[in-house]
């Protein structure tokens, strides 16, 4: 029986924990993905942009928690494919070294050359260990980061890194890593054959990409539509799916133009088509524009990364907004009537942090509930046990056992199931979050029930994360919700009358 | 001065609606080194008794209030200490200290060895930690007990693998532990042969001649017979 009740202990406290490292481990995903994303704070005028970044990014710098600034032009977008397919995305145009600075862009840059394989990939077949391959995945490796691919005469175009699920043309292997599909009819296509090519072909390799965006006047007005064709450097990946799956970025340049968000001329209002002037010459001519002044270039965003890892992004982003104020009131036209908006990357996902920590919340108390169930599991055990040995509590109060020192044998007997039951229950834990996603292969090729789809769930694995100030309180709950479970067998066994103990058969 | 003395000591116990009374005023002296039997009757309020003066129930304070207000009220005095109405703890420290008891049914913890079911006296009347210091003197001693009661050899064995007579030696044994002043022992032959029985007395016959004071209840009049006195005891009352 007492192995009984530790097992139920185990049990209890072994889903508490489990629960807990999830949920949290899903939050803390959530939370420090944002800075891998897009550094700590974000410094934005949404659609228009602002002018003088280079300026404001100068005094973003000289703030004593400022590690590094990025700027950025972010807009959505059309994206036609290789082979023909239209999907809406995410553009963020950068600067692939000072984005690298803020954020984890390097380290997301996926077509590169690795030494050491994957965690899930104990046999090494990811294709980027080829050593073959090793020139070619450097080359493009540095594509991606600076966002341009190399070009005849030793020039460089600006291209296009998408994210790595954008379009479909990568498999995502069990092992975690990503195979390019063959047979696809943009491959095909591409090399004029019916029959595909016995080695796969890599976007960064042949894939080019053409972006359709709505420029917009500096007045606000929306353009006609711009197009234009870029070629893919490399694909990268967060590991947030929705991020791989929706987001291309491009050379900040590139897209500057596309918007005509670049540097440019400003010039007085044409007067009404035909009109003719008399040069200084005599000569008759059609008017031209005044240049009255230069627009300089805009971004939408910059980013901005604090200095190590303890700085506080409130506190910060309320430092960021006291420069913003003073920026605004020495370049009041930057904006061009748009607004300023200062965020941290729980600002932006508010509304999602908070859901899941109220789930959080929710599904532990919920759980603990449930595992309250084990005082009541270790009560009646107790309970129980107390009966068997009734006669046993009589002869220890004919020794001279006092009935709280009867009491204290049962409560001590409770907590040490506890101690026990808990300990086994947080080796449990250990074990199950440690190796959470391999279970779930296992459970998915096993039972084909995959219950974490990364289409639903954000993020591509599980991200649990054992803390062990959780850890410590689950148990200590565990070994006091023991202690409880025994306490009323403990009274009752202390309330025993020991004569009727020692006669009881 | 008496080691025990106990005067008026009633006991009623309530079966379903009706009072059944036990004891009727019962009174009895042991000086220090005396060795007594109380030979009664099954039913007759012996064992009662016995658990009044070692402590294991209390007395009624005192017979129904509307025939005898004048009777005075039980007094069970231990060496000069009251203790029919003392706390519980004094009783617990009598018990652990003063008292050792030997009981028909021997009593013994199963999951324990013999010499565990020995020191066991030690735990309780010293608390763990307090075991903890004395452990060695306490298992030198419990094995001496075992030694002399013929049992130094089984000291590892478990209850139920000993015999009967074997059984209530340990329990002797256990009773002696803490070197109590008084033993009492419950009918400590009526689950023994009559060899067995025999052996056993001889026990207490040389615990007596240590000096040991001794209550011993029974209804065997020969088991009686080795006792130094007899009293009886019919229908709750002492004849």
């Amino acid at each position: 029986m007492p192995l009984l009740a530790s097992l139920a202990v185990m049990l209890c406290t072994g889903m508490v924990l489990v629960v807990w490292s999830v949920m949290g481990g899903f939050l803390s995903h959530l939370v420090n993905s944002g800075r891998s994303l897009i550094g700590d704070v974000s410094v934005e005028v949404p659609y228009t942009g602002f002018a003088h970044y280079d300026e404001l990014q100068a005094r973003l710098k000289a703030l004593p928690d400022v590690e590094a600034t990025a700027p950025v032009v972010s807009t959505q977008g059309l994206l036609v494919l290789p082979n023909g397919s239209k999907e809406l995305v995410l553009i963020r145009g950068i600067e692939g070294e000072s984005f690298a600075k803020v954020t984890a862009y390097r380290d997301s840059v996926w077509w590169k050359p690795i030494t050491s394989p994957l965690r899930k990939d104990p046999k090494g077949e990811d294709p980027r260990l080829s050593e073959a391959a090793n020139a070619f995945y450097s080359a493009v490796s540095q594509n991606g980061i600076s966002l341009t691919v190399p070009v005849e005469g030793g020039k460089r175009d600006p291209a296009a890194v998408p994210g790595i699920e954008v379009g479909g043309f990568n498999k995502r292997e069990k092992q975690g890593f990503y195979s390019p599909l063959y047979g696809h009819g943009w491959r095909q296509r591409q090399f004029e054959s019916d029959r595909p090519s016995p080695t796969p072909v890599i976007m960064p390799l042949t894939g080019k990409v053409t972006l359709h965006v709505l420029p917009m006047d500096s007045s606000g007005r929306v353009l006609d539509a711009v197009s234009r064709s870029f070629p893919v450097a490399n694909e990268f990946h967060t590991g947030v799916y929705e991020v791989d799956r929706k987001s291309v970025f491009v050379e900040l340049g590139a897209i500057q133009s596309m918007l005509m968000m670049d540097k440019g001329l400003r010039v007085t209002t044409p007067p009404p088509a035909g009109t003719v002037v008399t040069d200084t010459k005599g000569n008759e001519a059609f008017p031209r524009p005044q240049v009255v002044g230069e627009d300089p270039a805009r971004v939408t965003t910059v980013y901005v990364r604090a200095k190590g890892t303890s700085v506080d992004a409130e506190a910060l982003k309320g430092r960021i907004e006291t420069v913003v104020q003073q920026f605004t009131t020495d370049f009041p036209d930057a904006a061009r009537g748009g607004r300023f908006y200062v965020s941290t990357w729980r600002d932006s996902n508010r509304t999602m942090i908070s859901a899941v920590e109220k789930e959080t919340g929710m599904v532990l108390i919920l759980f603990s509930l449930i595992s309250i169930t084990a005082v009541f599991l270790v009560l009646a055990i107790f309970w129980s046990m107390v009966a068997e040995k009734t006669k046993d509590m009589g002869i220890l109060r004919a020794l001279g056992a006092s009935r709280s020192g009867v009491a204290w044998v049962w409560i001590r007997y409770g907590l040490a199931i506890g101690i026990v039951g808990s300990l086994a229950g947080f080796g449990l834990a250990y074990l199950i979050v440690t190796n959470i996603n391999d279970i779930h292969d296992w459970i998915g090729r096993t039972f084909n029930m995959y219950v974490w789809d990364p289409k639903v769930y954000y993020f591509n694995e599980i991200p649990a994360k054992l803390r062990w100030v959780d850890a410590g309180i689950v148990v200590a709950s565990g070994v006091i919700s023991s202690g409880l479970g025994a306490l009323i067998p403990a009274m009752r066994a202390a309330r025993m009358d020991p004569v009727r103990a020692i006669r009881f058969e | 001065m008496p080691l025990l003395n106990a005067q008026n000591l009633r006991k009623t116990y309530r079966l379903g609606r009706v009072d059944v009374p036990v004891l009727r005023g019962v009174g009895l002296s042991v000086e220090p080194g005396e060795c007594v039997a109380i030979l009664g009757a099954s039913g007759s309020g012996k064992s009662t008794l016995l658990h009044l003066l070692g402590a294991l129930d209390r007395p009624d304070a005192r017979e129904n209030r509307s025939n005898s207000q004048h009777e005075l009220g039980p007094t069970i005095s231990f060496d000069g200490r009251e203790l029919a109405g003392a706390p519980a703890r004094v009783l617990d420290h009598y018990r652990r200290f003063d008292v050792g008891f030997v009981f028909q049914f021997y009593h013994l913890l199963p999951e324990l060895t013999v010499v565990e079911n020995v020191t066991i006296g030690g735990m309780v009347a010293h608390g763990r930690v307090g075991y903890r210091r004395q452990r060695h003197a306490i298992e030198s001693y419990a094995k001496e007990l075992l030694d002399r009661v013929g049992l130094g050899h089984r000291l590892e064995h478990r209850p139920a693998e000993l015999s009967g007579g074997e059984r209530q030696r340990v329990a002797i044994a256990r009773a002696l532990i803490n070197r109590p002043r008084l033993l009492l022992a419950d009918e400590p032959t009526g689950n023994l042969d009559r060899v067995t029985g025999a052996k056993t007395l001889d026990l207490f016959s040389e615990l007596h001649r240590l000096g040991q004071t001794t209550i011993i209840v029974t209804h065997d009049e020969a088991t009686a017979a080795r006792a130094q006195r007899v009293v009886r005891i019919q229908d709750g009352v002492l004849v």
